[in-house]
């Protein structure tokens, strides 16, 4: 009894009590306490709080609790173990199939983990990454141990520069991992001299005995001649892979976009470089050793067979106190189709011809945003677009304002960039232009927030124009170059806030954010924000031929020329068509409710207004428009009716407008893309329109919906019987 | 009179545990407890609360675990912050006190 009572932890010598203390087992006393306790009662201090205290860690629950001991104590004895063994086997063949699994299994750790998940469970997950000098002994294994870590930092240092990755924050976590192994930087020449050796050692099986001279006489790759040929192939398009796409890193990095053009070289090499991964999956599932993996679609290597050295819970510790939630990794499959995915983006965003023009510059974003591009290649955009607060890192704020407003290059140089105003503008195209590069659910959040402060800045530049120049509104001509400048910028600004509304209204669609029985103040919304931006972009265009057309030099106006002058230039042709579609849609929805009953919003919890508030509350916040809230939208739609809308059928307009402007978008084939399909949805609605009216109020087995099977946007009115 | 003692005794039961017992475990509360679990870890915090499954809470709890299974080996630590030892994984539990105090907790075996 005495003996159990001294009986100190076998831990108390490194674990030591106080110098005058000593540890006393309590557990008895703790027992009986607890016999003695009521249900529910809690031995506690004063400090107590229960709430508080629900935030404890559970020790053992593997949800909270990472350093639950499972196989190993610590790295170095899952190592002494033999986790990773280096060699990984003493039979060559094996060791060959074994480092391709390897390399496979790297591969589809490395897309999951761009798919959003920490480096420390999918990439770091490999034994064999955790300590460099291990694999010293094994040059090849080592060689691509060194590009994989430089492979990984590369893009996370992409990520955190662009610095919008909040929500994917997972993606940069490397704490504790080492990515920055010795030498990491010259791991091209090692995988050169890697490669080199291998491409000699296919040469020296593929030639006949007869023929081999006793110079080329070098060690096979592995122990069986018949697979000679296949391993060698299947190793180089592998070392092959990642050489290139080291490459592709390090050039779309090289400033002001100098690098792209060899990129596009690089990315090429990669992706023909995986499909020759692909078809070695055939010559390896066929000669893997030992058994596969369940289901071959699901499989995370070519071969089927498991990878040797990964185990997720050796670096646990390093990471948070709490576990990372459980991830499945992705298949072999999905992992190259990942990749390819990825250098695809990335080769769009190299053959951008880094136009000066931000009206061309805001299209291609928007353009490439329809892909859905991952994390990797939107965090390359936002770098290349903006480098050194410049655009592209060469083109500096001011002289992209002065193109955008339409301003003459004259300017490019005027003292008014200094101003404070003009400045902050700058800054605020900068930040849209970040902004434009996050994904859909981030960016239509930011773009809803500086709305406000696109107005404010309108304000504040009006201001002080009023200031300086009085109310006079004539840009007379050079006489005073200031005041054109402001002019010109203003009408700029007002213009960009209302694209900027556009896009926040439109991601909702690609959001789902709207419920069909919203449609109706959406598509009013739309058309009221579309009007204005029409209406500015028209502005701007027409000052500015203005100007430029008192500059030139007086002669009479042929009629030719005035009749260019009253025609409408096809970019606000082309906002005009949509105009129509967006009024159409609001009214046949609205005559829906009005007459038919349909569509209604049947939520007891809010109503029509509370929801109206909700859905446009940034954009009211900011005046986008001036005078327009609800009441403006009842107004406009509670005598909608279908016998109105038959009259002016709002659909054959936007259809006549579509085929009308085709011939100025000949040199712009995404946007007669678009166009074409505004003209299929425009002619499905105009007759979905007629049958409504002949038809509808009739017949109750109608059924109509909004379907989005042509545009993202502009729905196709769907009409049915039940 | 006497009856009226025995009421209000027991009514001073029924409100507060307040046995011998329990109070003298309340007096642990804050000390240092070194607690071992089922895996080989041990977990040193000051003792804020225990309930009466035996499920205790640790505050500022740092964990001790053993490089290797086979002792002697070096112990690497961890800090956890605020953290609940179920009673079915508790191996063992002492508490940091004085060659005094440990034999009045003899009293307990």
């Amino acid at each position: 009894m005495d003996r159990h009572a001294l009986h100190q932890p076998s831990s108390s010598s490194s674990i030591p009590a106080t110098a005058n203390t000593v540890w006393a087992d309590a557990s008895s006393l703790l027992e009986a306490a607890c016999k003695d306790l009521r249900d529910g009662e809690l031995i506690h201090g004063e400090n107590f709080n229960l709430y508080a205290a629900m935030s404890a860690l559970e020790i053992m629950d593997p949800k909270m609790d990472s350093g639950i001991v499972n196989r190993y104590c610590s790295f170095d004895e899952a190592i002494e173990d033999g986790v990773a063994p280096v060699p990984i086997s003493s039979d060559k063949t094996t060791d060959v199939q074994c480092m391709i699994d390897i390399m496979d299994y790297l591969l589809t750790c490395e897309a999951t983990w761009h798919k959003g998940h920490s480096l420390a469970q999918t990439v770091f997950s490999c034994a064999y990454l955790l300590r460099p000098e291990r694999t010293s002994s094994h040059a090849l294994l080592h060689s691509y141990c060194k590009v994989i870590r430089a492979t990984c930092k590369a893009v996370i240092t992409v990520v955190s520069d662009a610095r919008t990755h909040e929500e994917e924050d997972l993606f940069t976590m490397a704490y504790g991992l080492p990515l920055s192994g010795d030498g990491d930087e010259k791991c091209l020449s090692l995988l050169n001299a890697v490669e080199e050796n291998i491409s000699r050692q296919l040469r020296a099986c593929k030639a006949p005995s007869s023929k081999r001279k006793p110079l080329e006489d070098i060690e096979p790759l592995q122990t069986n001649s018949d697979l000679e040929e296949g391993y060698c192939k299947a190793l180089l398009c592998r070392l092959r892979f990642r050489k290139h796409f080291f490459h592709v890193l390090t050039c779309m990095r090289r400033p002001q976009g100098r690098g792209l053009e060899l990129a596009r070289k690089h990315i090429a090499s990669c992706i023909s470089e995986l499909g020759i991964i692909l078809k070695s999956a055939e010559f390896l599932m066929s000669n893997a050793y030992g058994t596969c993996e369940d289901g071959t679609e699901d499989r995370t290597t070519a071969s089927g067979h498991q990878a040797i050295g990964f185990d997720a819970s050796l670096n646990s510790r390093i990471s948070a106190p709490t576990p990372p939630r459980s991830i499945k990794i992705l298949s072999w499959k999905k992992a190259i189709e990942y990749f390819e995915k990825l250098l695809h983006d990335l080769d769009i965003i190299c053959s951008y011809p880094l136009d000066p023009s931000l009206e061309v510059l805001l299209r291609f974003v928007a353009q490439f945003q329809k892909a859905q591009p991952d994390l990797v290649a939107r965090a390359h955009l936002q770098l290349l677009l903006v480098q050194d607060g410049k655009l592209y890192g060469r083109c500096p704020m001011f002289s992209l304002i002065i193109r955008a407003a339409r301003l003459p290059e004259v300017f490019l140089h005027h003292d008014i960039q200094k101003n404070e105003y003009v400045v902050q503008l700058g800054q605020l195209v900068i930040n849209m232009l970040k902004i434009l590069c996050t994904n859909a659910a981030w960016q239509r959040r930011k773009l809803g927030k500086i709305l406000q402060d696109w107005r404010v800045i309108y304000v504040q530049i009006e201001l002080a124009f009023r200031k300086e120049f009085g109310e006079g509104s004539s840009v007379s001509n050079g006489e005073n170059a200031s005041a054109r400048i402001l002019k010109h910028i203003l009408i700029w600004v007002e213009e960009q806030t209302y694209w900027i509304s556009h896009r926040f209204l439109v991601l909702g669609f690609e959001l789902e954010l709207y419920s069909p029985s919203e449609y109706c103040m959406v598509y009013w919304y739309l058309y009221v924000v579309l009007i204005r931006l029409a209406e500015k972009t028209h502005l701007k265009m027409t000052v500015s031929d203005g100007s430029a057309k008192q500059k030139g030099k007086k002669r009479k106006d042929s009629p030719k020329d005035l009749a260019r002058d009253t025609r409408i230039p096809p970019a606000i042709l082309f906002l005009q068509c949509q105009i129509c579609l967006a009024e159409g849609l609001t009214l046949l929805h609205a005559a829906l409710r009005n007459e038919l009953m349909v569509l209604q919003s049947p939520s007891p919890f809010n109503s029509e207004h509370e929801r109206f508030i909700q859905h446009f509350e940034l954009l009211q916040k900011a005046c986008i428009p001036d005078h327009i809230s609800y009441p403006s939208f009842k107004e406009s739609t509670s005598c909608a009716r279908f016998s109105t809308l038959v009259m002016y059928n709002y659909f054959k307009d936007a259809q006549n407008i579509a085929k009308e402007v085709r011939s100025g978008f000949s040199n712009d084939p995404d946007r007669l893309a678009e166009l074409r399909v505004l003209e299929q949805v425009a002619e499905h609605n105009s007759i979905a329109l007629n049958v409504i009216c002949q038809v509808g109020a009739l017949d109750p087995s109608l059924k109509v919906s909004f379907e989005f099977i042509h545009h993202p946007c502009f729905a196709t009115v769907v009409v049915k019987r039940s | 009179m006497e009856e009226e003692m025995e009421i209000s005794s027991s009514t001073q039961a029924t409100e507060s545990s307040s046995s011998d017992i329990v109070s003298r475990a309340r007096k642990l509360l804050f000390r240092r407890m070194l607690v071992g679990i089922k895996d080989g870890r041990f977990f040193l915090g000051s003792f804020h609360c225990i309930d009466k499954q035996g499920n205790i809470i640790l505050q500022d709890a740092v964990e001790y675990r053993n490089t290797h299974r086979s002792s002697p080996s070096p112990m690497e630590q961890r800090c956890l912050g605020l953290i609940l030892i179920p009673s079915s994984c508790r191996t063992s539990c002492h508490v940091d006190c004085s060659i005094e105090e440990q034999l009045s907790l003899l009293k307990f075996q």
